[in-house]
């Protein structure tokens, strides 16, 4: 149990790769920490530095009070879950969950308590006795997190433990994951690419690109307020629908312009006096599929478009809709009974309250 | 169809008969030999049952310097054996797994050594090995032998040291190892096959190898088995069964060690570590 304090951490590797960029993350005790971002970004390497594994090129980590730049992995008091599992192929899969105690000269009796009650809470008991080739891929994921869990870390440290499993099986891990999380009550630390992972395991988001901390918040925050266009389009499935537009006054009022079509700046969106700022001025509009839904305007905020259907992709629930408009690939997601078909010509409606704004130039956001 | 395809079996069980025999036959002379009167044996014909089996030639042998010569083999060997596999697995894991000025010229010059032709070294070597009054002695022949083993154990280890996956051993460290401990419990069971093979590969070199203890050995102070056995063939005429019962004796270490080492010799060891 402990916090973990990553204080301007940069590093860079040999070759001159800058994998990590002036890092600043303040992880809390028993938080379940996500770091997401694109395979590249630099998510792997940040767990690492934390872990001990790669030394930090400048900068401080603590775990807890202490400062562990110098300090062996051993000593860190972390465990980690490691993408391809890393589990010894010598050793059956109770000595693989019983090596760290051992190490630890724990007594017998004690090591195969813990092993046990590890063993129960992920329902491996009945592989103990096999060697790791003998499993399947979702049990040597479960055997990789019970080697992690027996020694009762500060915290836990998992790099894209679900990848190499089936869709399926992800799923069902995403929740036992979070269950594990709860029952330990121990900080995680938990790496992954995959944002409706992100979204669904964690208390707070850290989304990475390039190996610079774009925003940390919670899920909720990051797809309601995205700090940047990176952010807006990386969190949120099917992806935020991106336009370039201009600021253009008609009346008092405010439009995003692209094209022949006009879309309404809600005062609520964006204050008037930063809008007239903007005024003539390129910015991106970001709209989330689920906010284009089918037919007229709803209320005085809606902006309504017309758009030829490129494909119409039902997913039982809901339907995604793929449109071209004014030149722009787009994505709607309508409910699942709309009768939207390929090749249909519809009017489609854009709920202009939950619009985001972002500069152009910077690509920080400008919306509320 | 049947036909063709009994035709190939009977192909191929001939072509395999034909490997034995060409193989076996010249030991089976050899023990034969070892069994064999003298006089029998230059009766110019070949048998495969001597008249008068005897075991007088083992006894000979024994008041004839093989328990030195063999025990200089057996110090020789056994000491490379055991230097190298210690030096050459921890260089191969030096090789493998870290960044250093220079590792790749030194691994190539390494191996550039096996091209030269020893002919062409034994003169300096003697030389050399004269002026620091080294000439004679086992030591010398441990550090030869050490030169000619390590460079392939170097390289045959760092190899099976490189498809070692390196995340094995960063779970161990975290699992509570040092460095020097992961290496231990998680990478040398990883690679014993590989290092059951040059243990295997080292022990024959030595064990086998004429001509530098030849050349740098004079009496039994430091003399093996080989330069022994062409003794028996020379210095005191031909004596073919003398050197056929000493080849004998010869023959037996290398098969017992390669019998040892053999159920080390496991494959698959490495499958399901890592999933690929
Ligand atoms: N050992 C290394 N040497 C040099 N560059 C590396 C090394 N490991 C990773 N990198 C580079 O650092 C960047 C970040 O890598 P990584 O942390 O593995 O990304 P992620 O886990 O987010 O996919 C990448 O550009 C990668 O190529
Ligand atoms: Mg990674």
């Amino acid at each position: 149990m402990a916090s973990i304090q990553l204080e301007h951490v940069t590093k860079q590797y040999p070759g001159g790769v800058t994998a990590v960029d002036d890092f600043n993350l303040s992880i809390e005790d028993r938080e379940f920490i996500i770091l997401v971002g694109p395979s590249g970004c630099g998510k792997s390497t940040v767990l690492r530095m934390i872990a001990g594994l790669e030394e930090i090129t400048s900068g401080e980590i603590f775990i807890g009070d202490r400062l562990v730049n110098e300090v062996a992995p051993k000593d860190r008091d972390i465990a980690m879950v490691f993408q391809n599992y890393a589990l010894y192929p010598h050793m059956t899969v109770y000595k693989n969950m019983a090596f760290s105690l051992k190490l630890r000269k724990t007594p017998k009796a004690e090591i195969d308590e813990k092993v046990r009650a590890a063993a129960k809470i992920l329902d491996i008991e009945a592989l103990l006795d096999r060697k790791p080739r003998a499993l399947s891929g979702g049990q040597r994921q479960r055997v990789a997190l019970g080697r992690a869990m027996v020694r009762n870390p500060s915290a836990f440290l998992l790099d894209e433990p679900l990848s190499n499993l089936d869709a399926k099986l992800r799923t069902s891990m995403r929740a036992e994951i979070t269950k594990l999380h709860q029952q330990l009550g121990t900080t995680f630390v938990y790496v992954t690419h995959d944002q409706t992972e992100a979204m669904t395991m964690g208390d707070r988001i850290a989304v990475i690109k390039d190996g610079v901390i774009q925003q940390i918040d919670t899920p909720q925050n990051l797809y309601d307020h995205p700090a940047n266009l990176f952010v807006g389009g990386f969190i949120g499935s099917p992806q935020m629908n991106l336009i370039d537009a201009t600021v253009k006054k008609v009346a008092d009022r405010f439009f995003a312009t692209f094209g022949e079509t006009d879309v309404l700046i809600p005062p609520q969106v964006m204050g008037a006096d930063v809008a007239a700022s903007y005024e003539g001025k390129s910015i991106v509009i970001g709209i989330r599929p689920e906010f284009i839904s089918e037919g007229g305007p709803h209320s005085d905020c809606d902006t309504t478009i017309a758009g030829d259907i490129d494909l119409a992709e039902s997913m039982g629930a809901e339907k995604f809709i793929y449109f071209v408009c004014e030149g722009y690939p787009c994505i709607a997601k309508v409910p699942g009974k709309s009768g939207i078909q390929t090749g249909d010509h519809v009017s489609l409606t854009i709920d202009c309250s939950k619009m985001h704004i972002f500069d152009k130039e910077s690509g920080l956001a400008i919306s509320h | 169809m049947k036909i063709k395809k009994v035709l190939n079996r009977t192909v191929l069980y001939f072509l395999v008969l034909v490997i034995i025999v060409v193989t076996l036959a010249p030991y089976l002379w050899l023990v034969i030999s070892s069994f064999s009167t003298k006089i029998e044996l230059m009766s110019r014909q070949i048998f495969l049952i001597p008249h008068t089996i005897t075991f007088a030639n083992y006894k000979d042998l024994m008041s004839r310097d093989f328990i030195p010569a063999a025990m200089n083999s057996i110090i020789v060997t056994s000491s490379v054996v055991v230097i190298s596999v210690i030096i050459g697995v921890l260089a191969a894991y030096a090789f493998s797994r870290f960044r250093f000025r220079g590792k790749n010229p030194l691994l190539n010059l390494s191996l550039f050594t096996q091209m030269i032709p020893p002919i062409a070294l034994i003169i300096p070597m003697y030389i050399i090995f004269k002026r620091l009054d080294l000439i004679n002695q086992r030591i010398t022949l441990i550090m030869i032998y050490l030169s000619l083993v390590l460079p392939y154990l170097i390289w045959i280890m760092k190899s099976y040291i490189d498809v070692t996956p390196k995340t094995l051993e960063e779970a161990a460290m975290i699992d509570g190892c040092s460095r020097l401990k992961s290496f231990f419990f998680v990478v040398l069971p990883m690679i014993s096959t590989g290092l059951a093979a040059t243990v295997i590969f080292s022990f024959i070199i030595t064990w086998n190898e004429f001509f530098y203890a030849f050349s740098l050995t004079k009496t039994l102070d430091a003399k093996t088995l080989p330069v022994l056995i062409y003794d028996f063939n020379s210095k005191f005429g031909a004596n073919y069964v003398m050197s056929a019962t000493a080849g004998v004796l010869a023959s037996l270490p290398p098969v017992l060690i390669a019998l040892l080492f053999q159920k080390y010799i496991i494959t698959g060891l490495a499958a399901g570590a890592v999933k690929e």
